[in-house]
């Protein structure tokens, strides 16, 4: 019986194979698994096997059935393909040719880097804060340590409004604002981004830039901590095997103050004309917030201790996207813009 | 500061070469920004000796010089005149290499063989002397070493970027002290012991101080048959490595000690001081002085002055005067070492704008027992290479106080401020080589006195600071900060713009940032009239140019501006957009912040989407602006926004709209008036609309209201009909859903036509409207009803249906 059901599997297939029209493959159909083929005839004759065997070759025939019936609808679709030839031919298309246009904008580089820094900081607890571009002398200088007569105060610095309002020289201003907003709540984490402006204008300034502030305020925050959080943001923006270095440096608002400097991203550290054969560049100021400050703001520099950061975002875009020329931030120009997206 | 490593080893010896101290500096908080070299190699360049000259054969301008170069004795042709026999030379050999570069070598003059050149020190590259002198060295020059080691072209300088904290760095001694700090040597003292002549100097001079706030300490030596020459060669190289061009005797020595304390010194002709009399006080208004430099100079009472009985010789601590210059022809000097108020140097260095080094050390503050120490430096000098006879005593006018800081300190509060702890018998360590005298007091708290040179270090912070950089900011570990969590989210209103600023760009819209100032002139260009609001804007006191003479109220001009740059660099399709601040004063002269207001602006010109060969592109217009608008409305879920048509003042007369929403005016939306255009040199249709972002802010919950889906199925009925313009599309949407009877759920314009076939005046419009009922399925009769009272109401505004 199963011999039966073989030569009649192998019978069947080549017939399938061997249609040339599905007229012919209908006269197959018929002869295989219509009400009087093959295959029901056999089926009929299933008395004749013994009863234990019984249930093993009615499973194997119906498999076989549906088998065939797989085989039939492929061999149909196939020969209505060939029928179609010519219509087929008629619709052919030039794949070479471009898709219907979807056209994206882009963000601005800038705002890319600053959303970056502040994912980065928000994933650190920090909270984003925001302060006015146009400042009073007072939370741009004097809340910062920097009295009337210091240097950093001249004229030539700075674009003034009035003798007390002035375009802020840096986005420092918003750490006393937070502060004196919070106090005496611990702790303050926030970092700051906006724009500041300087009276500089040549290749390598811009009267507009960008910096982002960052201030944490809390029992025991330590220098220690600083180090720690910049470097963790310094890997996150340029790669896991980044170094920091910090070197001591003054800034009126800190004490301890440091420059830091990365690895050069360029060169790997090992020199190169980036960061003039030292293999560091340097990426932003920080330090311990001044007691000076501290106190001014509100808390008590015997009780609480703070660290302060301050980045510009022109720098680190331009290294991270290999930009050469700072202007070309604030052309705007559109062959620039779209290398973005 | 310009630091000559060679000079700097008269006072420490750091005990590492020139790039590791440089190194060691820049990790300790002094930045050295370059280590150069003095000077080249001059191969095949020796000292030679003079030792016979005689006149040129042929050219009597020209010397022959017989000069022993250690292995031989040559014949060198020479043009200058001012060797004698026994002087020491630098001899260019055959074969010799000058800056330059020049290449020596062995040639006939006029017919006499010359074997090398004897050189100028300007032909090795110094800035001394003249083209027609050459170089004669201290006679200690030792015939036939190589040049540049006699001449010290093997130094090394170190540029130091100084913070304003380290003034006492503007002094070699200073750095000298540095090094102790950060290697624990010893520092010398260069020689300074005297010898006085009986005279006092009291006798031949005379001081009084009448502002002591201006000039806390003046002190004066006076230095008599002194001898005007030339300083000694070794001298005139240092003062070269400082920066400082030589001049004389006299003047060097001044400078040299500067370069050595820190302390600026002034060297007046004594005889030339009318009255023998100094006066420190503040100038008359109107009063002249004629500076070294040879500009009369007008003062009035804010600059301080160094007068004599009768008028100013010297802008105090800024420059000296012309009339009592030390000449060729002086014979005694007074030395002036003085201690002048910062602030008013500083803003006389500017009026003037005169900065020198000197007023460039009162401005950063001076050490005030630096000028007795200087005083005597300088007359001990004086007293070795000008020849002269000091005069005993110094007249000291004094308001300064000399008492050094007391700081308290607890290496607790170091361990905490740092996060870690450096050993007490470390902080020991440091506190002596900075020379801090360390008195112990109870509970493990010290008193230090910080030496006067110090004058950056008042709190406790700045000696944790010392102690942190002297035990190495690499030493500190690196942590996190702990402590309580807070909500961090960005604020709603920052979320608010990030999702309006990322619905602008999937619609293909490029963001910009612009100045925030811009050119008042932007006011006439866009032609604001004298009471448009936009143009009472915050003025900036000192631009640099009238493109930022005031903070902008209007994002406009900026972004015209990008357009036409764009278009300048053939980019004619243009999607734009800006979010940023206008800057809307209360009042002006501004006496209170100016409100900062959040603007979207966006501007669009040329075929959109860009020419393709399978989408239609389409110029950019008023629809353009629309269809993103109303996009954002759509996603903020605003749906009550009207349109209202109303010209700007630089818009198209007939293409523009105020757009409204609950009655408050959120801003405009129209094409730009074609000259406006022009004014930015864009000579193609633009589109603009400007919203107050803070407003729309208002008025969106960021959270989407979600109601449940309709349960019964629509009905979907066409209509067309044929109406004068004057009627708005507004109008007959309202008309339409009106007489629906609550029945229209969706009113969709799919067609609008006017020309041919259509009357003059009239146009045709097709709508597609879909009927729902929240409650049950809508009959055909209820459905067909609702469309024949539309269609009555259409009729009764003139319209006739289409077929």
């Amino acid at each position: 019986m199963l011999t039966k059901l073989r030569e009649l599997e192998s019978e069947a297939r080549s017939s399938i194979g061997a249609a040339g029209s599905l007229e012919e493959l209908k006269e197959v159909r018929v002869k295989v698994l219509g009400k009087k083929g093959a295959l029901t005839t056999l089926l009929r004759s299933l008395g004749d096997v013994a009863p234990e065997e019984r249930p093993v070759i009615g499973k194997k025939a119906n498999i076989l059935r549906e088998e065939l019936e797989e085989a039939f609808k492929m061999k149909e679709q196939a020969l209505r393909d060939v029928q179609k030839e010519g219509q087929w031919e008629k619709e052919r298309i030039d794949v070479s040719l471009p898709g219907r246009p979807v056209q994206l904008g882009q963000k601005h580089p800038l705002t890319m880097i600053l959303d970056e820094i502040k994912e980065i900081f928000i994933g650190l607890g920090f909270q984003v804060a925001h302060g006015p571009d146009i400042e009073t002398d007072y939370y741009n200088f004097e809340a910062l340590n920097i009295p009337a007569e210091h240097p950093a105060r001249d004229m030539q610095d700075s674009y003034y409004i009035t003798e007390q309002y002035l375009l802020r020289t840096h986005t420092s201003p918003v750490q006393i604002r937070t502060m004196e907003r919070m106090a005496p709540h611990l702790p303050v984490r926030i970092i700051a981004p906006g724009k500041v402006f300087r009276r500089d204008d040549d290749a390598t300034h811009s009267p507009m830039f960008h910096q982002v502030e960052g201030l944490a305020v809390d029992n025991d925050i330590s220098f220690a901590d600083l180090k720690g959080t910049l470097l963790l943001f310094v890997r996150e923006m340029f790669g896991s095997d980044q170094k920091i270095r910090l070197r001591p440096s003054f800034f009126p608002f800190t004490e301890p103050s440091a420059e830091v400097d990365i690895s050069c991203i360029m060169c790997a550290g090992k020199g190169c004309r980036v960061c003039s054969d030292t293999g560091w560049l340097e990426i932003l100021g920080a330090g311990m917030v001044h007691p000076r400050v501290l106190e001014g703001s509100g808390y008590n520099p015997r009780e609480v201790t703070g660290f302060a950061f301050g980045m510009g975002v022109e720098r680190i875009a331009m290294l991270k996207y290999g930009i050469g020329d700072l202007r070309l931030f604030f052309s705007n120009d559109l062959r620039f813009l779209k290398q973005f997206g | 500061m310009r630091v000559s490593y060679d000079w700097l080893l008269e006072y420490i010896d750091p005990g590492m070469s020139a790039g590791e101290l440089a190194e060691k500096f820049t990790l300790t908080g002094i930045e050295v920004g370059a280590v150069e070299r003095f000077g080249p190699d001059l191969p095949g360049v020796v000292v030679g000796q003079v030792k016979a000259t005689e006149p040129h054969p042929g050219k009597n301008n020209l010397t022959l010089v017989e000069t022993d170069t250690g292995s031989q004795l040559l014949s060198i042709v020479c043009g200058a005149k001012n060797m004698q026999v026994g002087d020491k030379v630098v001899a260019a050999l055959p074969g010799s290499q000058l800056p330059g570069p020049r290449r020596i070598e062995e040639t006939k003059i006029y017919g006499v063989p010359s074997a090398g050149m004897l050189c100028s020190a300007q032909e090795l590259g110094l800035d001394l002397g003249s083209e027609d002198e050459i170089l004669i060295l201290d006679s200690s020059a030792v015939v036939g070493d190589p040049a540049f080691k006699t001449l010290g072209f093997d130094d090394f300088i170190l540029h130091l970027e100084l913070t304003p904290n380290r003034a006492d760095c503007l002094g070699l001694i200073g750095v000298a002290h540095e090094v102790a700090a950060l290697t624990g040597r010893q520092v010398k003292l260069p020689p300074m012991k005297l010898e006085e002549s009986e005279t006092a100097v009291e006798e031949v001079m005379k001081i009084d101080v009448a502002d002591t706030e201006l000039c806390p300490r003046y002190t004066v030596r006076a230095i008599i048959e002194v001898m005007i020459d030339k300083a000694p060669l070794w001298m005139q190289l240092r003062l070269l490595k400082a920066g400082i061009r030589p001049i004389s005797n006299v003047v060097d020595i001044t400078n040299y000690v500067m370069w050595e304390f820190g302390q600026p010194l002034h060297a007046f002709d004594l005889q030339l001081l009318k009255n023998s009399e100094i006066v420190v006080r503040r100038a008359l208004q109107d009063e002249k002085l004629v500076t070294l430099d040879g500009i009369e100079r007008k003062l009035d009472s804010e600059a301080l002055v160094i007068a004599d009985g009768e008028t100013p010789v010297g802008l105090a601590g800024v420059m000296g005067g012309e009339e009592t210059e030390i000449t060729g022809s002086t014979n005694a000097v007074l030395i002036e070492a003085a201690n002048f108020n910062p602030t008013n140097v500083r803003r006389t260095a500017r009026r003037y704008n005169l900065p020198s080094e000197a007023s460039q050390r009162f401005e950063k503050g001076v050490n005030p027992e630096a000028a007795i120490w200087a005083q005597d430096r300088t007359a001990f000098l004086l007293g070795k290479h000008a020849g002269g006879k000091v005069l005993k005593g110094i007249i000291d006018k004094n308001a300064c106080s000399l008492e050094p800081k007391r700081i308290e300190v607890s290496p607790e509060r170091i361990n905490k401020i740092l996060g870690h702890v450096v050993p007490e018998t470390e902080i020991a360590v440091i506190f002596s080589r900075l020379g801090f005298a360390v008195e112990k007091k109870a509970d493990s708290l010290m008193e230090v006195t910080v030496p006067l040179r110090r004058a950056d270090l008042t709190l406790e912070e700045d000696i944790v600071e010392e102690v942190a950089r002297l035990h190495g900011y690499d030493k500190i570990p690196v942590t996190l900060p702990s402590g309580e969590l807070q909500g961090n989210r960005e604020s709603e209103n920052e979320r608010f713009k990030n999702l309006v600023r990322s619905m602008f760009i999937a619609a293909g819209y490029y963001e910009c940032i612009t100045y925030s100032f811009i050119n008042p002139q932007n006011f006439m260009q866009l032609r604001l009239p004298a009471d448009d609001c936009r143009r009472k804007a915050v003025p900036v006191q000192n631009p640099f140019s009238e493109e930022q003479a005031v903070m902008r109220t209007t994002i406009l001009p900026g972004l015209l501006k990008v357009m036409q740059h764009n278009l300048s660099h053939r980019e004619l399709n243009q999607m734009l957009f800006e979010i940023g601040s206008v800057y809307e004063p209360e009042s002006l002269p501004l006496e209170s912040l100016p409100l900062e207001k959040t603007k979207l602006t966006l501007a669009v010109t040329g075929l959109i989407p860009e020419p393709n060969w399978i989408v239609p592109a389409q110029k950019a217009d008023f629809f353009t602006l629309k269809g993103v608008l109303e996009t954002l409305f759509n996603r903020l879920q605003i749906f009550d926004v009207e349109y209202t048509p109303k010209a700007m003042p630089f818009s198209h007369p007939s293409r523009c709209a105020v757009i409204n929403v609950g009655g408050e005016e959120l801003g405009f939306l129209g094409q730009l008036h074609p000259e406006v255009a022009e004014e930015w040199e864009i000579d193609q249709q633009v589109a603009v609309c400007e919203i107050d972002l803070d407003l729309l802010n208002k008025i969106t919950d960021l959270v989407p209201k979600v109601a449940t889906l309709p349960r019964y199925p629509a009905a979907k009925r066409d209509l067309a009909v044929v109406v004068s313009r004057d009627i708005s599309a507004l109008q007959l949407e309202d008309a339409i859903r009106e007489a629906g009877g609550g029945l229209v759920s969706q009113v969709k314009l799919f067609d609008l036509y006017a020309g041919k076939q259509i009357p003059e005046g009239k146009r045709s419009l097709a709508y597609s409207i879909t009927f729902r009922r929240d409650e049950g399925t809508l009959t055909d009769a209820e459905v067909n009803k609702a469309q024949e009272n539309i269609e009555k109401t259409l009729f009764d505004l003139g319209a006739v249906l289409r077929s």
